[in-house]
């Protein structure tokens, strides 16, 4: 699914360069869920970045569900992040002046989708986080946990291939962590292949495979060995 | 752009009205002062441009005025206007009591029968001319004759007898007779004295620019009687006046030393002289109205910059899950278009009342809806061109934006 080659991305001011991420390497198979942890400053964001296509790199390589894309254009890198990956951030970033289902839509929109296919996906994607009677609250009616599930369902509404997930139990109370965890264990249940940003071991605990980032380098890198993860069962329509 | 792609936009304008509604009212004042001064300003130039029937660009004005005893005017008046007769390039010279355009001339009024009641009287503006007058005035003769040299009535300061003769403008022509041919017929004056129209001018602008009957003329054979003046007026070949008139006040002011040569003017200074105050109008609405379009492109602007700043977040969001630029550019630029049309919608109402109460109180013509039209297009298309750049930097928010914390 995810295949990073010797990545290295540097951050330039007039005064001094920061190697955000040197060497760095990862595979991710499909259907996996992977935490990548590691202390602040360490590269996660970049990494989550540059793996989520919203910044370049400087060398390496990158192929992504099969698809290189050193050299894809701005608007190739857009429409592969909005049919290929669903975001999930630490702040939800909901657009406050959207209710929920039009949040939802925003992506299914970007893709071009008729009305009926996106109701259809946005209604089914709301019933999954269990926000189907609240499709037309504001964001700013509902709690963080219920946001950040808006979130989860703006992120699958698109049947991505795969979840990039930074931080997302950042700002929720525990018990809210709680069932965002298990939310998302269940849409990885049904094949999606999830990787986890997060600097809290208790969360990295329950995926699959946990990979450090220190100094920008994958410190305990390993090549990926096949395992028993789950297959996709069912695609969320 | 189908109208389920504005709703979500329209959805969140709403919930943010403030600028919005600033900016709207802003477009609608703009839009109803804009359409009107526009459409004021046209008529203001049409006014201005006229056709007055003559040759206005070739003809120019001298002014002899006796000033001893001995200066004889009528003398002087023979001699001045065969010399200038003479002159290479002079096509026509006559001696007249008024200048045409230039604000001041005389007028009566004249019945198609005696006794004619004062509300049935057709008022003209006159001008006392010679032979050479319709030439000089290069108007176009319609219909019978010029006058004949000795039609020319002598100086009567007393007015005891009515000019044998008048050549009248279609528009006196059709004012008295209708559709009837006027040459030949006898009109009278105040004083029940009859007059023999001998000829029908095609058009001509009389003295005063603002008058409604403007081109209501007509010319008598006359030789004028006031003072010890000579008012002539000149008309050369096309491209000589200039040259022509400063050999004029050269010759004349140097030929008799009993008079002094004053007023030696192209037409076009009385012309634009008594345009003066249309022309100012004119300018004084196009800077106005150009004022106003600048500041609500301003307005405009600052709105859909502002809009950006606050969403930062929001657009590295909206890149994040897939937006192109073009996305952005294209958000940006539809919600600044229902700004303007919420405007442009109140201001075609706004630009009617306006409109109305303007014609209602100054007697001008009802508004023009292609001027409108052009207005709601203009302000559209400037409402574009100044939400353009604040567009286009939205569109270069890194989607990276989206993953920061602060």
């Amino acid at each position: 699914m995810l295949a990073m080659r010797h990545i290295s991305k540097v951050y330039r001011t007039e005064l001094i360069e920061t190697h955000a991420l040197r060497d760095f390497s990862l595979d991710v198979a499909s259907g996996e869920f992977v935490a990548v942890t590691g202390p602040s400053g360490s590269g996660k964001t970049t990494f989550l970045n540059v793996a989520g296509l919203l910044e370049t790199f400087d060398t390496g390589s990158y192929a992504l569900d099969g698809v290189d894309v050193n050299d894809l254009s701005d608007d190739a890198r857009s429409r592969l992040r909005n049919e290929k990956i669903g975001f999930i951030f630490q702040s939800f970033n909901l657009i406050p002046d959207l209710d929920i289902f039009d949040n939802v839509d925003v992506p299914l929109r970007y893709r071009r989708m008729k009305a009926a296919e996106r109701k259809e996906r946005i209604t089914s994607a709301l019933d999954i986080v269990g926000l189907g009677s609240r499709a037309h609250h504001m964001p700013s009616q509902l709690s963080g946990g219920q946001q950040q599930r808006v979130a989860i369902a703006r992120a699958i509404a698109g049947d991505p291939k795969f979840l990039l997930a930074d931080e997302p139990t950042g700002n929720l109370d525990s018990l809210m962590a709680r069932q965002v965890m298990d939310l998302l264990e269940q849409i990885n249940e049904m094949g999606t292949t999830i990787v986890l940003v997060t600097h809290d071991p208790e969360l990295a605990r329950r995926a699959h495979r946990n990979v450090q980032v220190i100094d920008g380098q994958v410190s305990d890198y390993k090549p990926y060995e096949a395992r028993n993860v789950p297959v996709a069962a069912t695609a969320i329509a | 752009m189908v109208m389920s792609d504005i709703r979500p936009v329209l959805s969140a304008l709403l919930r943010n009205r403030t600028g919005a509604i600033l900016v709207s009212l802003q477009v609608a004042i703009a839009l109803a002062v804009l359409v009107n001064a526009i459409y004021i300003v046209k008529q203001r130039v049409d006014l201005i441009g006229r056709p007055t029937g003559m040759d206005v660009a070739n003809m120019f004005t001298v002014v002899s005025s006796g000033f001893t005893q001995d200066h004889d005017r009528l003398a002087t008046a023979r001699n001045d206007l065969a010399w200038l007769r003479a002159q290479p390039g002079v096509v026509a010279a006559t001696r007249t009591n008024a200048i045409p355009l230039s604000g001041g001339g005389s007028s009566t009024t004249i019945g198609s029968q005696p006794d004619t009641p004062n509300d049935k009287n057709v008022a003209i503006n006159y001008f006392e001319v010679d032979e050479g007058g319709l030439e000089t005035f290069g108007v176009k003769l319609a219909a019978g004759r010029n006058f004949r040299a000795e039609e020319i009535m002598p100086p009567d300061p007393n007015s005891t007898k009515a000019p044998p003769t008048a050549i009248i403008t279609k528009s006196v022509a059709r004012a008295l007779f209708g559709s009837e041919d006027a040459v030949g017929k006898v009109v009278y004056d105040s004083l029940n004295r009859p007059t023999t129209i001998v000829g029908v001018i095609d058009h001509m602008h009389g003295s005063w620019v603002t008058w409604d009957k403007v081109d209501q003329v007509a010319l008598l054979p006359v030789t004028p009687s006031f003072g010890g003046d000579n008012l002539y007026i000149v008309r050369t070949a096309p491209g000589l006046r200039d040259e022509t008139l400063r050999k004029v006040e050269e010759y004349l002011s140097t030929s008799d030393s009993t008079r002094m040569i004053r007023g030696v003017r192209p037409l076009e200074y009385y012309r634009d002289r008594s345009y003066l105050s249309d022309r100012n109008m004119a300018i004084f609405l196009v800077s106005i109205t150009a004022l106003l379009a600048g500041v609500t492109a301003l307005g405009i602007f600052a709105l859909a910059t502002f809009n950006v700043s606050i969403r930062t977040r929001q657009i590295g969001t909206r890149r994040a899950i897939g937006a192109r630029r073009a996305d952005i550019v294209r958000y940006f630029l539809v919600e600044n278009w229902l700004v303007t049309t919420g405007g442009v919608l109140l201001g075609v109402a706004l630009a009617f009342g306006v409109g109305y109460w303007l014609s209602t109180q100054y007697e001008l013509p009802r508004l023009d809806l292609y001027y409108l039209l052009a207005g709601v297009l203009l302000l559209w298309a400037l409402g574009q061109a100044a939400a353009w750049q604040p567009s286009r930097r939205a569109a270069r928010i890194s989607p990276s934006v989206a993953t920061r914390t602060v």
